[in-house]
């Protein structure tokens, strides 16, 4: 089955993963050190990651590539490993050999640069810096997942850089953030409708949010998301919000709690469910039993 | 027109992102040889408040919230030769020591920090990112800070700003600097554990608490 299938098969609800980044931190991610660089440096546990997820029951996985952008890269002084990070994340994903029927998402993430008057950061240099990033993950990925967006600029440069060179289905994410009165936004200032509205004439397949906001506020906003538009919808919320304690990041809400509130989003019509920072296997798993005995 | 409707004048201007109306109202302000400290509080800085205000109830956004803050800047850069020739300064509210801390390189936060003090009239050191406890402390010292702000985004070198306060603990000088934290995975929780003195939600928060600790 193909990822448009799925989205065609009016009963199928589409299990997505859950985070990577605070699962690395499990295996003594040196503070600071770029996740996608584990790919390099420490594949298998980048293996291990990816694997529980496709073990837990997940649909499709998405490649170790939030931050494997040029412009990201760039910054870090990592520029030179453009290639060499997005192929041995593909090596990665293909070597844990997912079960078949299962699909690989190309993660593509915020360049962490913003436009003037906040940064320096240019239309054509985004579009390039994920352009490049495109061109390596295109021969081994079946759909795209751009997410963590919080400037509508940016997600339609990294669409159109993505459909310069690849055919394949698009998930087009943003973050946003709930203002006192006037209900959700990015921080950048697009509206919850502006987004959609700009997301549905890029003509991407799928609209989608993740992280910061918890399950509990994705409700709220996927109650107005559902009403914005026909297309389907992806939701990726945080486990709640983090807390350090005796110096390790911990998640205080149950993965009950989240389960219950990933039910109330299918039921208002969500398509694709999955999980941002602070899930685990174990959210995808408990996800898993939820869709398969409804 | 008087003083206090020029005032407003300029208060709108930071409001309206008006920089070309701004700058004319800082050249009329040295011609006219108005009282500049009030100009810049009574006019400029009363806009950027309510700047800060308009983010609150989420009218703003960062773009806004950085014009606002540039034009303001820009303001007071046009008044400073004159105020510092008359030997009058805009009064400083307070010296502040900002970094990211070791092992991040995330700026964007701090810097949007750091425009907000500034255009509040506090002097503000920027050292960058990825700066080790060490030398943020030195540093603090040397400049005889009143307020040291470190930054994070990642929960992994959250952990590094606890280090601050160790070494000013070990130094006996944590009672010489109010120590704020800043980031997004900072909670209330982590600044009771490393004893800092507070943290902020965002920009507009940091410039609250940065007042309330002078």
């Amino acid at each position: 089955m193909s990822f448009t299938q799925w989205l065609g098969n009016v009963s199928k609800i589409i299990l997505f993963d859950g985070a990577m980044g605070t699962q690395l931190m499990n295996y003594n991610l040196e503070p600071g050190k770029l996740p996608d660089f584990l790919n390099i440096e420490g594949p298998e546990i980048v293996k291990k990651v990816l694997a529980s997820y496709y073990e837990s029951g997940a649909d499709m996985v998405q490649t170790c590539t939030f931050s494997a952008n040029l412009v990201n890269l760039e910054r870090q002084h990592l520029s030179e490993y453009l290639q060499k990070i997005n192929i041995e994340a593909l090596r990665n994903i293909k070597d844990i050999q997912p079960p078949r029927g299962k699909l690989i998402v190309g993660d593509i993430g915020p360049s962490g640069e913003f436009r003037p008057p906040v940064g320096e950061a240019s239309g054509d240099q985004w579009k390039n810096g994920f352009q490049q990033q495109v061109e390596v993950l295109e021969v081994g990925v079946d759909l795209w997942h751009i997410e963590t967006m919080s400037d509508l600029q940016e997600m339609s440069a990294a669409i159109h850089a993505i459909k310069e060179v690849s055919l394949k289905p698009i998930i087009a994410s943003m973050t946003y953030r709930k203002t006192k009165t006037r209900g959700f936004f990015t921080i950048m200032g697009d509206s919850l409708e502006t987004c959609v509205n700009t997301l549905e004439e890029e003509n991407v397949d799928v609209i989608g949010t993740n992280c910061t906001l918890g399950s509990d506020q994705m409700i709220e906003l996927t109650k107005e998301l559902v009403q914005l538009t026909d297309k389907p919808v992806s939701v990726k919320p945080n486990a709640g919000q983090p807390r350090l304690e005796g110096g390790i990041t911990v998640y205080d809400q149950s993965p009950d709690e989240f389960v219950n509130d990933i039910e109330q989003m299918i039921d208002l019509g969500v398509k694709i469910v999955g999980g941002c920072c602070g899930t685990t296997p174990t959210h995808i798993q408990k996800m898993r039993m939820l869709i398969d005995n409804r | 027109m008087d003083a206090e409707e020029i005032y407003k004048e300029m208060a709108d201007a930071i409001v309206n992102l008006d920089q070309e109306k701004a700058l004319n109202l800082a050249n009329q302000a040295l011609k006219e040889e108005m009282n500049l400290l009030k100009v810049i509080e009574k006019g400029f800085g009363e806009g950027i408040r309510k700047v800060g205000d308009l983010w609150d109830d989420g009218e703003f956004f960062l773009p806004e919230l950085m014009s606002g803050a540039q034009i303001m800047q820009k303001a007071v850069d046009v008044l400073t030769p004159q105020l510092q020739s008359s030997g009058s300064e805009r009064q400083s509210s307070g010296k502040v020591l900002l970094a990211t801390i070791e092992g991040d390189i995330h700026s964007i936060g701090k810097t949007i920090v750091a425009t907000m003090l500034r255009a509040n009239g506090f002097q503000v050191i920027d050292l960058g990112t990825d700066v080790k406890a060490e030398k943020i402390v030195d540093v603090a010292i040397n400049e005889n800070v009143d307020i040291i702000g470190v930054s994070t985004l990642l929960t992994t070198t959250m952990l590094n700003q606890k280090k601050v306060i160790e070494i000013l603990e070990q130094k006996n000088l944590r009672n010489n600097f109010k120590v704020i934290f800043g980031g997004a995975p900072v909670t209330q929780g982590w600044v009771d554990e490393c004893h800092a003195d507070g943290y902020a939600e965002n920009a507009v928060e940091s410039v609250k608490l940065a007042k309330s600790l002078m």
